[in-house]
């Protein structure tokens, strides 16, 4: 048997990037500063979404890209409170969005009419970190029911993320969690993270997070710079 | 699962390189995973034998190079050409 080598050296994630390029450069055109949420399952992106909705639908235009494994129910949650776009990707199995599935998504959405594009990631602190998607920037959720130490056991999510959320703080008082063990183990691996802490469910904190997301809309600001 | 979606691209990239009609030839393909790659070495090579073993492949034998840093690429195939031994 003769056997002839074939030298290939491409990398695998080419063309996701060639598609999150293409998702940069429409986003670009239409003066889109998209997020992507990223998070375990149950760490509240849902939820802050519906709340980041219903505050400020009426003075900014957001639309949502929603990706789960199964079922409409989040892109159904979050309709409820706006009347622009929300957009599922039921990804049949898949651990992650990946940035076709974007590219096609972004085809049902009025760009030029949006300023903010909340792409809600599958749940999971593992895959999404590979995907970039084309967004501005990646805001990376966790909750302090999940423990201080999320950033140390994922740390490609916490590294490739600007920003990041922790959630769910009205339940400091219940769990044994230091929130500020949390901060510092997420520096570890990201000194520049710029942190927000909330609770989806009873309100606190979102002010910060409304005025972040109000200073990408009006002010053109970078979104990766915060 | 990204692993999978991993496997089915250096599929797709082999088919690219070779043609579809040469895929069963193929008897190694060489895969570059970084230590930071996020990517379970194990669990891509399950991946990939499972795709390799099944037509249009015939049991090309996955090779996984381990690599500093966060390089995930196909790095080569290798294919029996059919003709005598060099």
């Amino acid at each position: 048997m003769a056997v002839r080598t074939i030298e290939v050296r491409e990398r695998l994630m080419a063309r996701n990037d060639e598609y999150a390029a293409q998702v940069r450069a429409r986003l670009a055109a239409a003066g889109t500063v998209a997020l992507n949420l990223v998070s375990s399952p149950g760490s509240g992106k849902t939820l802050l979404l519906e709340r980041t909705l219903a505050a400020l639908d009426a003075e900014l235009p957001m639309a949502v890209v929603t990706g789960d494994v199964q079922t409409q129910n989040d892109a159904d949650r979050l309709a409820r409170h706006t009347t622009r776009l929300v957009q599922a990707v039921v990804t049949g199995g898949a651990c992650h969005l990946d940035a076709r599935q974007v590219l096609e998504a972004l085809d049902a959405i009025d760009l030029p009419a949006t300023r903010l594009l909340f792409i809600e990631n599958v749940g999971n602190l593992v895959c999404p970190a590979n995907w970039d998607l084309g967004e501005a920037a990646r805001v990376v959720l966790f909750a302090v029911t999940e423990g201080e130490d999320k950033p140390l056991k994922y740390p490609k999510m916490f590294r490739t993320a600007h920003h990041a959320v922790l959630n769910k703080v009205d339940l400091l008082p219940h769990v044994p969690f230091d929130p500020d063990l949390a901060e510092a183990n997420a520096r570890l691996v990201n000194p520049g993270l710029r942190f927000f802490r909330t609770s989806a469910h009873t309100g606190l904190g979102l002010d910060a997070w409304f005025g972040f997301l109000r200073g990408l809309a009006g002010a053109g600001i970078p979104a990766a710079s915060g | 699962m990204h692993e999978m979606s991993l496997a089915l691209e250096v599929c797709r990239l082999a088919e690219r390189e070779v043609g579809r009609e040469a895929l069963g030839r193929v008897t190694t393909v060489a895969v570059v995973v970084g230590d930071g790659a996020g990517v379970e070495r194990d669990n891509l090579a399950f991946c990939l034998e499972t795709l390799l073993g099944i037509p249009p492949f015939r049991g090309a034998r996955p090779v996984l190079v381990a690599a500093p840093g966060e390089e995930l690429r196909l790095d080569y195939l290798e294919l029996d050409d059919g003709g005598p031994d060099d």
